[in-house]
This record gives structure tokens, sequence and C-alpha cells, in this order.
């Protein structure tokens, strides 16, 4: 009950802040439909092939975005030195993560919301039936992308060239995540539901249980470091 | 209360900031902490509040090792330095809303406005902190650590942005602090200001301390024999470069006495 409590604290904390700043939310939601319309122009996905393409390209705008936002996530943490302000304080490492981890989430959310029908409408998607079964996949997804990306943003947070070296690690350690999601989405649009690759839908529970479990219990070292 | 340090050791890379430390200090200390710049002052602070690791050595407070650490110790460590440790675009009163119920004080609107009021801070109590002078940050600093009411007190170069009225403001803060049995420990340049107010000084050169007396002597006697300390050398002896242009008991260069 402390942990939640003192992670809503912090998402309240951020969620004001971006609230007032709007920096974050802005830049992701910009660069996620400006990313949709180049893919749309870029590429013509003949029908036969949408099912396979789509989400490729969908993840792949939803990585770029949330990079982004990902990038900034401890930006303002570093300003007057508050992260130091918060270690101070006894708040349990645990609960940042958890608040940090839940902002991140919430602030992807609101651009996938935004962007998915968009990306419904320009690859001429018709089946709005497994929309719903969709979003259950980008939830997990996106879940994961948070975890991983909150800690890996803890992780280079001090680092030099940070917006460089947050990618180069973040990367190579999402490739089971974008696969499982991408075969399970394209399994949803062939089929409408997963069939067969139901073992990538647990692989993704797995990574989301995981790393978010390792989060809470690592995220002490990862900042006192 | 008793916060003990133990042969407390700093290293940065191949640099020593602090070697070898160890202190004992007691309720209602108010300790001035002082030496050049790179003397390891704030080293000291940083590893007293938790927020920098020790490469040797140990904390010591009431008994438990370590102020490092999750749990209860942390809680009852204040760190002040002015403009820092504030949200800019958060108001004077969010931001002691989110540091009081963050330390789960759970401080009611009237005693956030009353804490406000306190510092002169009243007036600007919906502006964002990033409006806000360096001054009033650090009244705003001062009214969130009187909310906080920590065991242990530390302040970074307080001084430097603060008017005379906020001066006997933090003054009396620190006063009141150590008469309610707290530990202060100030790291400063101000050396008349933070040796009239201490009872014990400290002087670190070059990550070693070189001096550590309580206030027993007269205020003069007091004030030389630090001043003596603070012109050592790094090799121990009286820095004659200084002592020439300054005379035998004048200012060191670096102190704004």
């Amino acid at each position: 009950m402390v942990l939640l409590k003192q992670a809503s604290l912090i998402l309240w904390k951020d969620l004001l802040l971006e609230l007032r700043r709007r920096e974050s939310v802005l830049t992701m939601f910009f660069f996620g439909t400006l990313l949709l319309f180049v893919f749309h122009f870029a590429f013509d996905v003949p029908p036969q092939t949408i099912a396979e393409l789509t989400p490729a390209l969908l993840w792949l705008a939803f990585l770029f975005t949330g990079t982004l936002g990902l990038a900034q996530l401890f930006g303002l943490e570093k300003e007057n030195r508050c992260l130091d302000a918060l270690l101070l304080a006894r708040v349990d490492r645990g609960a940042l993560f958890v608040g940090k981890v839940s902002f991140n989430f919430l602030l992807m959310a609101l651009v996938e919301i935004v962007v998915m029908p968009l990306f419904w409408i320009l690859f001429n998607l018709h089946s709005w039936t497994h929309m719903p079964a969709l979003f259950g996949i980008l939830f997990l997804g996106t879940l994961g992308f948070c975890v991983l990306g909150t800690l890996m943003s803890a992780i280079t947070m001090t680092a030099r060239a940070r917006e460089l070296i947050l990618p180069l690690v973040f990367f190579p350690l999402m490739i089971p995540l974008i696969l499982a999601t991408i075969r399970c989405m394209e399994a949803i649009l062939r089929t409408g539901q997963l069939g067969d690759t139901a073992a990538w839908l647990r692989l993704l529970i797995g990574f989301d249980v995981i790393f978010l479990t390792v989060g809470v219990l690592i995220f002490d070292w990862v900042v006192e470091a | 209360m008793r916060l003990i340090v133990r042969d407390l050791s700093k290293a940065y890379g191949f640099s020593w900031a602090v070697k070898h430390l160890t202190l004992d200090l007691t309720a209602g200390d108010l300790i001035a902490l002082l030496g050049s710049n790179g003397a390891g002052k704030t080293t000291v602070l940083k590893l007293l509040a938790g927020l920098a690791h020790a490469t040797s050595g140990e904390i010591i407070f009431d008994g438990k090792p370590g102020l490092r650490g999750q749990g209860g110790e942390r809680s009852i460590v204040g760190f002040l330095t002015p403009g820092e440790h504030l949200y800019d675009n958060l108001t004077a009163r969010e931001n002691l809303k989110f540091f009081t119920a963050l330390y789960d004080r759970n401080c009611s609107a009237s005693e956030i406005d009353n804490a406000l009021s306190d510092v002169g801070l009243a007036w600007r109590a919906n502006e964002y902190v990033a409006a806000l002078s360096s001054g009033m940050k650090c009244r705003l600093s001062i009214a969130k650590w009187k909310l906080l009411d920590p065991v242990l007190m530390l302040l970074d170069e307080p001084y430097g942005v603060l008017d005379a009225s906020g001066v006997e403001l933090l003054e009396n803060f620190l006063r009141d602090h150590c008469a309610k049995g707290r530990i202060v420990i100030i790291a400063s340049h101000h050396l008349e200001r933070v040796l009239a107010i201490c009872s014990r000084a400290i002087v670190l050169n070059q990550g070693k301390m070189i001096y550590d007396q309580r206030r027993q002597q007269s205020w003069e006697s007091f004030k030389t024999a630090v001043n003596d300390c603070l012109r050592m050398d790094p090799n121990g002896g009286i820095d004659k470069q200084r002592e020439g242009k300054n005379g035998r008991h004048g200012p060191a260069p670096s102190l704004l006495v």
C-alpha cells in the first residue's frame, strides 16, 4: 500500500508537470503521426500482405515515438537535482520505478489512442471488430516497453551521450517483446484470434512480469549507482 | 541522539575527496564545516545524506549502521542547497504539498500556508518556483525543512542568496532546530556568520580533517584558530603566499569574511 501511495504521488507530480510543459506528449504525438504518414506514402502495402506488414510498421512507429518520451523521462528529475530530493526522502525505490513506469505508460497510451485509429484509416484496415483484441496486445506490449524503457532510461540517466546510448542498449533487449507483439497482432489481423501464436502471448506476459519484478527489485541499485 | 562517522573516505577516480574522516556528533550540535574550495565539504554532506557512496568507512546513527539505503533512517536527513531540490513547474505550495506527502507528514493546507507565511512567501504561494528569485527558493527550502523537521539537517552554502532578513530567518530556524535536540551541519565560506552561530567548527583541507574544536574559548581566539587552519597549505604549513597578502590573521582569499 505504501508503495502504491508513493508511486501515485510521483505519478501525480509527473502528470502535473507534463500538463504544464506539454513537451513529451506533444512531441510524441506529432512524431508518431508523422511516422505513420511517412510509412503510408513510402510503402505501398498490397491487401494480401497487410496483416504481415502493418503490425511491424505500427510498432516501429511506437518504438521510435516511445523512445522520445523515454529520453525525457528523468530529465525533469535532473533539473535542480530533484532526483536527489526524491532519494533523500523515505520513498521506496520500487515506488519511484512504478510511478515512472505508470507515467510513461499513460503518455504512450494517450499517443496510441490517437495514432491507432489514424493508422487504421491510412492503411485501409477494415476489421474494426479486431480493434479491442489489438488494444489488448498493445497494452501488454506497451507495458513491457515502458517497464524496460524506464529501467534503461534510469541506467543511462547520467551517461554523457544518453540520447545515443539509450536506443543502443534498449532496442536489442526489446527484440523478444517486439517479435511477440508483432506475431500476436499479425495473427489477430489475419484470423481474428491468436490460434497457434498463443506461445507469443505467453512470452509477452512473461516479459512484462519478469521485467516489472526485476525493475522493482533492482531500481534501488540502479538509481543509487 | 548521536551520529558517529568512522574512518569515512570517498574517492572520485584516483583522487580522494574525503580521507579517513572520523566524527562524533551529539544532539544539539550546530557544526560549521569549513574549508577552501575542493576541501571536501559538499562530499561530506552528500555522504552523510546518503546521496553518495563512501569508498570506505561507516556512518552510525543512533546505533544503527548507515544512513544509506531504504527505510526510516533516510527520512531523518534534511539537505538544504539553495535553488535545488524543488520542482520549477510546481508552485511553492504544490512543492511543499508534494514533499510533505512524500515524507508521509501529510500537513494540512493551513500548516503549509503557515510555513509559507513564516518565511515571507505567503503572497507568492501560488507562483511557480521558476518565477521565484534564488533567495525566495532558499526561503521555500527553509519552509520545506521546517515542516519536515529532520533530525540531521545539512546545509550547503545557504548564505550566498539570502538577504539580511533571510539570514535571520535561517539562523533562527537553525537555532530552534538545535534547541529541539537536532544536529545541524553548515558548509560555508561565510566564516564570520557561520562561526557566530555554531557550537563547533570542523576544518577540512584536501579531504582531511585538520581542525575540530568546540567553541569554548572567546569568539576572537576561536575565529583566529579557525582562520589559521583555513590558511594551511596542502602540506600542513601556513600558506606563506596568502599570509604575505593578508597578514597573519587576515582573511584567506577564498573566504568571504
